[in-house]
C-alpha cells in the first residue's frame, strides 16, 4: 500500500460469472443497466430526503461526451451518496451472494444492496466504471474505481464535494449503441417519464429535459378526464400508437392507477397483453399480462403502482394475493366506466363495440349484472345480418343454434322463410342467448334444432299426400338402411330440391362409422360399441320439396323405375354438400348412380338420336 | 367468413386464436371435413391432432376418443408417415378417460391397455406407464386392492420419457389415497403440491378438492376454506374441470350451501352438453346433495337453471330438484356397475 489513501481489495466474487448471470438470464437486455442507474439515483434522492426535508430538490444530470468506443456517459444525482462503509457493504453483499445468484436478486431489497446490483449492470455495456461519491452524512468524497477482473479501488478525494454521486462509463467494444445520444434520450424518457424529478440531458450540442412535469392526473387518475387531449398525446408518445379513448383506471388504497387507452383496432382473444407498469414512478415493464382480468384484451394500459412486488429482474409481478386485488379493483375500473357509458354516453359505449365485441361477451359471460347493462349493444350473427342483441330481441321467441354446424344446416331455409335465427356457433354467443331471459324476463330464448326448421314448411295437403303415398314409401325404404327418413314437404326457395338434416347423435355416429373403416381392430370395436348406442337415438331426415319442378317430376306416378336411383343420388349429394363423412357403402353408391345414369343417357341419345 | 367458404389452413389459423372450447372444436372439425373431402391425409391428421388435445383437456373425450382412433389407423396403414412419439403420448389421454364410458366393456378396455404395452415396448419404452395406467384403471372399476398392486410395480420401476410429470404422479397417489379413504395419508401425500413444490398445467388444479374433505374431517376446516378458495379460482370457468367443480359444490355444502348454489348455476349449463358420463355424474350426485341440504333450510331459493332444462318449471322446488339430480347420477353409476362387475359407485354415491 504505497498510498495511504488509495487501497487496492479484492472482489469476493467471480464478477464476469455475475455479470454473465445479470446478462443472460436475468435483464432482457442490457439497455436496462440506464434503468437500473435511474433508479439508483432515484433511490438516492428519496433517501436524502428523508434525512434532510428542508429545501431539498432532487434532480438528475446525464451528460454524454464523445463518440463510439471513445463515448463517456455520466449520471449524476444529489441524494445522500455514500460512505467508505457502504461501498463496502454493498459489495460485501454482491460477494455473498454470488454463489446464491438470482436468488439474492429477488430477496435483497435494501437500498445499499439494490444499489450494488445497479452498479453492476453497467458491466454490461462498460469495462470501465467510476464512481464518484460524497456521503450528506459528511465524511470525505470517495472515488471508487472498478474492473470487471475483480478488482477495483477506493480513493479518498480532497476537497469540498456537494453530496451526491456520479457514475461514470466509458463505453465498451460492442455497446456504443447504448452511448448514442438520441437513444440515451429515449431510453431515459422509455423508463422516466413519469419520474417525479426533472432528469436533464445534456451533450455537446443539446441540454434537454427529458420528462414533463408529473401531470396532474397521474396522482388522481379522474382528473384525466379534462385533460383529455394531453392524456391521449401522452399515450401516443409512450406507447407509440394513436388512441381515441381510455378509461381511468384506480383502486380505493389510490396505491395503483393509471390510463387504460382503448385499442382502435379489433384484437385477439389469444393476443399478448402488454400493459406499461411504472413502479414507483420507474417504468418495471412493458410486457406485463398479469395486470388486468383476462377479459380486458382491448386495452392497453399505462399503470403506475407502489404496492407490487417485481420480480428479480424487475421486469414482471409476483402473482400474489395483493397483484390479484389489484388486478381486480382495476377491472371493476374497466367495468364500471362501460356501465356508466351505457347509461350517459351509448354512442361512445357503441364504437368501442363495434371493435371490440368479443372482449364485452367475455365480460359479460362472467358477470351478469354487466350483461344486463350492455346486452342491447352486442351483436350477434344471424338470418336477418348482423344486428344487435336490442334489435334482435323485438321478436320474440329468439330463436338460436347452438352450434356452427346446426347454424350452417338451416341458414338458407331459415333466411328465404324470414325466420329469424341467431347464429350461437361463435365462442360465447349461445352461452350469452341462453341466458338472456335470466337477465330480461320479457324476453324468451329457444334453442333451435336442425330438424325444427321444417316446422315452418307448408304441409302437403291431404289430396297430395294420397297422390304420392307410394313414391314416398318407396323413397323412404330406400334410405332406410342410412337411417334416414324421407318427408315430402313445400318450402322456400324452390331451388333447394332436398335438405338433409341430422341430430347430434346422427352427425357423431356417422363419424363413428366412417372412423371404424380405418382404425384398429381393437379400437374399431371399441367405436362399435359406443356407437350402439348412439344409432339408437341417431336419426336423419331428407325432406324434399314439392316446390321444386324436377322433384315434383320425381315424385309424379309413374317414375317408380328411376326413383330410387335419383333418391339415392340426391342423399348422396346432400351429404358432400355438408361434408359429411362418406362410409363405404354410400360411396358405391355414389359410383353405382353416376354409371346408371351415364348409361340412362346414353339410352335416351340413341333413342333420339342425339337430338332432343 | 362463413365457415363452409373457409379453406383448411384459415379454418386451423382460426382454430388456434381461439381458447379451448365448442368454437374450437367447431373450426377443428369442419377441418376435418374439408381435409377428407380433399383425401388429404396429413390435414386430417393434423386438424385430429388438436381434437385430441383439445377433447381431451375440455370435456370432449369421445371426439378425442374417435380422432384418435383414425390417427392410430392412419399411423399403422402409413408406417413412418407420422411423427410416432406425439401419438404414443396421447394415447394416454385417451386411456385415461375411457373408462368413464359404461358402454365399453372391461375386455374392450384390457385390449386397448395391452396394444399401449406392446406399442410402447416397440417403440424401446418401458412398461412403467402401463402399470401406472393400468392402475388408474383399476381404480376407475372401484378395485382399489388390485389397483394398490400396479401401484406398487410402478413405485419399483424408473421413469422414462413416457412417464407423466411428476406433479401429475404425485396427484395420482393422492387422488389413491383419498379413495382408500385415509384423511391423514391423502394430506400428507398432498403436501408437496399445495406447498408449491411440484406443478404443471393441471396440479394443483385438481388436487386441492382431494384433501378438501379429508382436511375439514380432520377438523382442520380454516385451512380447507382457504385452499378451496384458492382452488376453486383454478377450476373456474374450464370445462375439463366438471368433476373438481362438482366437488367444490360438495364441499361448499357442508360448509357455505348458498355458495354452493351460485357455483352449481355456473356449471350446470357445460355439465349438460358434457361428454363424460362420469364427470357428468358426480357432478349430479354433488348437485342432488346441495339440494337435499337446501331444502333443509326454511328460505326459498330460486334456481337458476338453463333455458330448456327439463326442471325448468321446478326451480323453486329444491326438494325435486335434489330428486331429479340423483337419479340422474344413479342411472350412470347403475351402468358403469354393471361394466364393472361391482357395486363400487352405486355405493359411492350413497356415500358422498
Amino acid at each position: 500500500m504505497e498510498n495511504q489513501n488509495q487501497d487496492t481489495y479484492r472482489f469476493q466474487v467471480n464478477l464476469s460469472g455475475m455479470i454473465n448471470i445479470l446478462s443472460n438470464h436475468l435483464y432482457s437486455s442490457p439497455k436496462v443497466f440506464l434503468r437500473e442507474l435511474l433508479q439508483n439515483g432515484i433511490d438516492a434522492i428519496t433517501a436524502r430526503q428523508a434525512y434532510s426535508p428542508a429545501g431539498y430538490e432532487g434532480k438528475i444530470h446525464v451528460e454524454v461526451s464523445g463518440t463510439s468506443t471513445g463515448a463517456t456517459l455520466l449520471v449524476e444525482d444529489n441524494g445522500i451518496g455514500l460512505d467508505e462503509a457502504e461501498i463496502h457493504e454493498f459489495l460485501a453483499m454482491i460477494g455473498q451472494s454470488s454463489k446464491r445468484g438470482e436468488d439474492f436478486l429477488s430477496t435483497n431489497t435494501s437500498f445499499i444492496g439494490r444499489f450494488g446490483i445497479g452498479l453492476l449492470s453497467c458491466f454490461m455495456v462498460s469495462d470501465d466504471i467510476v464512481m464518484v461519491t460524497q456521503s450528506a452524512k459528511g465524511g470525505p468524497a470517495l472515488e471508487w474505481r472498478g474492473k470487471p477482473d475483480g478488482t477495483y479501488t477506493i480513493r479518498k478525494l480532497e476537497g469540498a464535494h456537494a453530496p451526491g454521486t456520479k457514475v461514470f462509463l466509458r463505453c465498451k467494444e460492442g455497446s456504443e449503441a447504448y452511448f448514442e445520444e438520441s437513444n440515451l434520450q429515449e431510453g431515459l424518457f422509455h423508463y422516466g417519464a413519469l419520474l417525479p424529478y426533472p432528469i436533464q440531458l445534456v451533450s455537446d450540442r443539446n441540454t434537454r429535459l427529458i420528462n414533463p412535469l408529473t401531470p396532474p392526473w397521474v396522482k388522481d387518475p379522474q382528473l384525466a378526464r379534462k385533460h383529455r387531449d394531453e392524456v391521449l398525446s401522452f399515450g401516443k408518445q409512450v406507447l407509440g400508437e394513436t388512441f381515441r379513448d381510455f378509461i381511468p383506471l384506480h383502486t380505493a388504497s389510490g396505491r395503483t392507477g393509471g390510463i387504460a387507452f382503448i385499442l382502435p383496432h379489433a384484437v385477439n382473444l389469444n393476443a399478448k397483453r402488454n400493459h406499461r407498469v411504472y413502479l414507483k414512478h420507474m417504468l418495471v415493464s412493458e410486457a406485463a399480462s398479469n395486470i388486468l382480468p383476462d377479459w380486458a384484451f382491448f386495452v392497453k394500459c399505462l399503470i403506475w403502482t407502489d404496492e407490487l412486488q417485481p420480480t428479480a429482474s424487475r421486469e414482471h409481478f409476483y402473482e400474489n394475493a395483493q397483484l390479484e386485488q389489484v388486478r381486480e379493483e382495476l377491472g371493476n375500473s374497466i367495468r364500471q366506466e362501460l356501465m356508466r357509458m351505457a347509461e350517459y354516453d351509448p354512442d361512445r359505449l357503441q364504437s368501442i363495440i363495434s371493435l371490440h365485441a368479443l372482449s364485452m361477451k367475455a365480460l359479460a359471460v362472467e358477470d351478469s349484472s354487466f350483461y344486463s347493462i350492455i346486452h342491447e349493444w352486442l351483436p350477434f350473427e344471424s338470418t336477418y345480418g348482423r344486428k344487435t342483441l336490442g334489435e334482435l330481441k323485438q321478436q320474440p321467441p329468439l330463436y338460436f343454434t347452438a352450434t356452427l354446424d346446426e347454424y350452417r344446416q338451416i341458414t338458407h331455409v331459415a333466411s328465404a322463410q324470414s325466420m329469424l335465427v341467431v347464429n350461437g356457433g361463435y365462442i360465447y354467443d349461445a352461452e350469452l342467448l341462453a341466458r338472456l331471459p335470466l337477465i330480461d324476463p320479457d324476453v324468451q330464448t329457444e334453442r333451435l334444432l336442425p330438424e325444427e326448421v321444417s316446422l315452418s314448411f307448408t304441409d302437403i295437403t291431404p289430396q297430395e299426400r294420397l297422390d304420392y303415398y307410394e313414391s314416398v314409401r318407396l323413397a323412404d325404404s330406400v334410405l332406410q338402411k342410412f337411417r334416414c327418413q324421407v318427408q315430402l314437404r313445400r318450402f322456400k326457395p324452390e331451388e333447394i330440391p332436398v335438405l338433409y338434416t341430422l341430430s347430434e347423435e346422427s352427425a357423431q355416429w356417422r363419424v363413428m362409422e366412417a372412423t371404424k373403416e380405418v382404425s384398429t381392430d381393437a379400437l374399431a370395436s371399441v367405436l362399435g360399441s359406443l356407437g350402439a348406442s348412439l344409432k339408437e337415438t341417431a336419426y336423419a331426415t331428407l325432406y324434399f320439396n314439392l316446390n321444386n319442378p324436377i322433384i315434383e317430376k320425381v315424385f309424379h306416378q309413374g317414375n317408380q323405375a328411376t326413383l330410387p336411383s335419383i333418391v339415392e343420388m340426391l342423399y348422396c349429394n346432400a351429404l358432400m354438400m355438408g361434408h359429411y363423412p362418406m362410409n363405404r357403402q354410400e360411396i358405391a353408391l355414389l359410383n353405382q348412380g353416376i354409371i346408371q345414369f351415364i348409361d340412362w343417357g346414353l339410352t335416351a341419345n340413341q333413342a333420339t338420336g342425339g337430338d332432343e | 367468413m362463413n365457415l363452409t367458404e373457409m379453406d383448411f389452413d384459415d379454418l386451423m389459423e382460426e382454430a388456434y386464436d381461439l381458447p379451448g372450447g365448442k368454437a374450437k372444436l367447431e373450426l377443428l372439425e369442419q377441418a376435418v371435413r374439408v381435409a377428407d373431402a380433399a383425401g388429404d391425409i396429413d390435414q386430417g391428421y393434423e386438424a385430429r391432432s388438436e381434437i385430441v388435445e383439445l377433447g381431451s383437456f375440455h370435456g370432449y373425450p369421445m371426439k378425442a376418443l374417435v380422432a384418435f382412433s383414425w390417427q392410430l389407423g392412419q399411423y399403422d396403414k402409413n408406417p413412418g408417415r407420422f411423427d410416432d412419439y406425439s401419438l404414443m403420448w396421447s394415447y394416454k389421454w385417451v386411456l385415461d378417460r375411457i373408462t368413464a364410458f359404461a358402454d365399453i366393456s372391461r375386455t374392450q378396455i384390457e385390449n386397448l391397455l395391452e396394444d399401449m404395452k406392446t406399442r410402447y415396448a416397440a417403440e424401446g419404452y418401458s412398461s412403467r406407464t402401463y402399470h401406472y395406467y393400468r392402475a388408474n384403471i383399476l381404480e376407475d372399476f372401484g378395485e382399489l386392492e388390485a389397483s394398490e398392486a400396479e401401484w406398487a410395480i410402478v413405485q419399483t420401476m424408473d421413469r422414462d420419457e413416457m412417464s407423466d410429470c411428476e406433479a401429475c404422479e404425485q396427484h395420482g397417489l393422492v387422488e389413491f389415497l383419498a379413495k382408500q379413504g385415509d384423511d391423514e395419508a391423502t394430506v400428507k401425500a398432498a403436501e408437496p403440491i399445495l406447498k408449491g413444490r411440484m406443478t404443471c398445467g393441471e396440479v394443483p388444479h385438481v388436487t386441492i378438492t382431494k384433501v378438501l374433505f379429508p382436511l375439514l374431517r380432520l377438523g382442520r376446516q380454516k385451512e380447507a376454506d382457504k385452499l378451496q378458495k384458492k382452488g376453486y379460482k383454478l377450476v373456474k370457468g374450464n370445462r375439463d374441470f366438471l368433476y373438481h367443480q362438482a366437488e367444490h359444490i360438495g364441499y361448499l355444502t357442508l360448509t357455505d350451501p348458498v355458495k354452493a348454489l351460485e357455483v352449481f348455476e355456473e356449471y350446470i349449463a357445460s355439465s349438460l352438453d358434457h361428454e363424460n358420463p362420469a364427470d357428468q355424474m358426480i357432478f349430479n350426485a354433488y348437485s342432488a346433495k346441495m339440494f337435499r341440504r337446501l331444502a333443509e333450510e326454511s328460505i326459498r331459493f330460486q334456481v337458476k337453471l338453463p333455458v330448456d332444462h327439463p326442471c325448468e318449471r321446478q326451480f323453486e322446488d329444491v326438494a325435486a330438484l335434489a330428486k331429479y339430480f340423483k337419479q340422474l347420477a344413479l342411472a350412470t353409476a347403475e351402468k358403469l356397475d354393471k361394466r364393472n362387475g361391482n357395486g363400487y359407485y352405486t355405493e359411492l354415491l350413497e356415500k358422498l
